[in-house]
């Protein structure tokens, strides 16, 4: 009878308490919001089953959870606090993205930059807010809209915080269908979403093998911080371009971008056990992670605004709003509000642009915010 | 980094001492860090800008440079092909006579030209095609009823 009773004790039934349901209940509503709705499912789907997974309550020293050490979640969490999945990632996203549109259109690039703007608004907010410095800054990076940069940079300088940021990070690139358009339409006017960007020329393949090199010895020199996330990059980028290494190329944006997204969601989602994930920490997290991803898109626009002032040729300042780094759900929200002004205006390619300078732009801004804070 | 060796920052991490408001980012030294940031960024993807609106002329330059190579390799390429098709090498029929005659009668009376062929070569003799060829057309290699090769000369 005794070992019954024990038994029983040790069980999630017994264990659990009201913050361990408040999170499956989270873990629930990102898994359906994953399939019903298709919102990031690639993202939300791992993480909402981790959240389920981290949360089911256990017998603290059985070696389970995964801030338990010589768990199996543990290790496989150390891809994650070590950096080494936000790495892979980027070798993928590398070989991945095509440039074709940054390189016809350089000036772009400068929408990339001024919505990291976001991140440094955020992190003075945070800073006022109470946050010490190394909490405040990996809550800014959330502005970036740059999920693995999030979590390398959080990983680096706040690894307590590692899943409500990472949440974060991804709930607001998920959210992007809400939370951008409204911004994009109060900050621009109709006839401004209307202007029409000019088709974009034709680029060489030598161009296109000269960017990843060109690129990384320039933010890499610029931002040595920047090289774990920056230097798988454009090697997956030459590799892409290249032509002579394709098989390589496709298992980087296939097979290995894939495991390593898998393990990243599935056990930042793990990592959000209640007893550490639900403090108030986590709801101001949440709350300057919006206000990040605002400012991001906002500085974005207004730097367009800022540019067309001083351009001959106009830029629709919806591509500001693509500044940031989350691809392409940023690049695609930009194209939509552009077509809902003018049915004939595709701004679907250049908005691409400025989504792939934003991921160079907020891994650069990490490999600052890096270096400034390691101290 | 000059931002990181600013001591508020560590006084913070250390003491924690909790501070809110203005006081809390000059503290941090948050208003260094932000500026810095920013400017930062902008100026390195402002060079990167540069760079690669710059990227379509070295691409032309070295295509350029690349396609009058490939010019002039074809060009000594050709060269070479021309004078070896109009000027074939000095040959003399007499020399190549006297240089199969023994070839020949090791292979008998009358014989295959391939094999004819494949001793000429074995023996490292030069221009063997063309020497059988010459051989053949001035007479010294004529043809029997049989599909075989008899020596006149």
């Amino acid at each position: 009878m005794d070992l019954l009773i024990q038994f029983l004790t040790n069980t999630g039934y017994y264990l659990v308490d009201i913050r361990y349901i408040v999170m499956l209940l989270i873990g629930c509503t990102f898994v359906y919001l994953a399939i019903a709705k298709q919102y990031e499912p690639l993202l939300l789907l791992p993480i909402g089953f981790g959240v389920l997974v981290g949360n089911i309550p256990f017998f603290k020293g059985f070696g389970l959870g995964i801030y338990e050490p010589n768990s199996v979640l543990h290790y496989l969490y150390f891809g994650v606090t070590s950096g080494v999945y936000p790495s892979i990632v980027f070798l993928g996203l590398g070989a991945m993205t095509d440039f074709s549109s940054l390189l016809a259109k350089p000036k772009l690039m400068l929408l990339g930059a001024a919505a990291q703007m976001g991140i440094y608004f955020t992190l003075l907010s945070a800073l006022a807010l109470g946050f010490m410095p190394k909490e405040a800054a990996s809550i800014a990076i959330i502005g970036g809209a740059d999920g693995p940069t999030s979590i390398f940079l959080t990983a680096k300088l706040a690894p307590h915080l590692i899943g409500p940021i990472a949440i974060a990070a991804y709930s607001y690139m998920a959210l992007i269908p809400i939370i951008q358009p409204p911004i994009m339409r109060l900050l621009t006017n109709k006839q401004e979403r209307r202007i029409h960007m000019p088709e974009i020329r034709p680029v060489s393949r030598i161009e296109k093998l000269l960017f990843p090199v060109a690129g990384l010895i320039l933010c890499c020199f610029l931002a040595p911080a920047s090289i774990p996330l920056l230097g798988p990059f454009f090697f997956g980028n030459l590799m892409k371009e290249s032509g002579v290494v394709e098989r390589l190329a496709q298992t980087a944006r296939t097979a290995i971008i894939d495991t390593a997204t898998i393990f990243l969601g599935f056990t930042v989602g793990a990592s959000t056990q209640a007893d550490v994930f639900l403090t108030t920490k986590s709801v101001g997290i949440f709350f300057l992670g919006a206000i990040a991803f605002s400012l991001a898109t906002a500085s974005g626009i207004l730097f367009a605004k800022l540019m067309n002032l001083f351009s001959k040729e106009k830029i629709n300042p919806l591509l500001g709003a693509a500044g940031v780094s989350a691809v392409p759900g940023s690049a695609r929200e930009v194209h939509l509000v552009g077509l809902k002004s003018d049915p004939t205006n595709y701004l679907l390619m250049h908005a691409m642009a400025c989504n792939s300078s934003g991921v160079i732009g907020s891994a650069i801004c990490a490999g600052i915010l890096w270096s400034f804070l390691a101290v | 980094m000059v931002v990181g060796k600013f001591n508020p920052i560590r006084k913070v991490n250390t003491l924690e001492v909790p501070v809110y408001g203005i006081d809390a980012i000059s503290a941090a030294n948050g208003w260094a860090m932000a500026i810095a940031g920013a400017l930062i960024v902008m100026s390195g993807l402002s060079l990167l800008s540069f760079v690669i609106s710059q990227l379509h002329k070295l691409a032309a330059l070295l295509e350029k440079t690349s396609g009058k190579q490939s010019e002039k390799a074809l060009a000594r390429k050709t060269e070479k092909q021309i004078p070896s098709a109009v000027h074939p090498p000095a040959f003399n029929i007499d020399e190549a006579r006297e240089a199969m005659a023994p070839l020949v009668s090791e292979l008998g009376e009358d014989f295959e030209l391939k094999l004819l062929y494949e001793l000429a070569a074995a023996n490292d003799l030069p221009h063997v095609h063309l020497s059988i060829r010459s051989l053949r057309e001035s007479g010294v290699i004529a043809p029997t009823a049989e599909g075989l090769f008899r020596w006149q000369g």
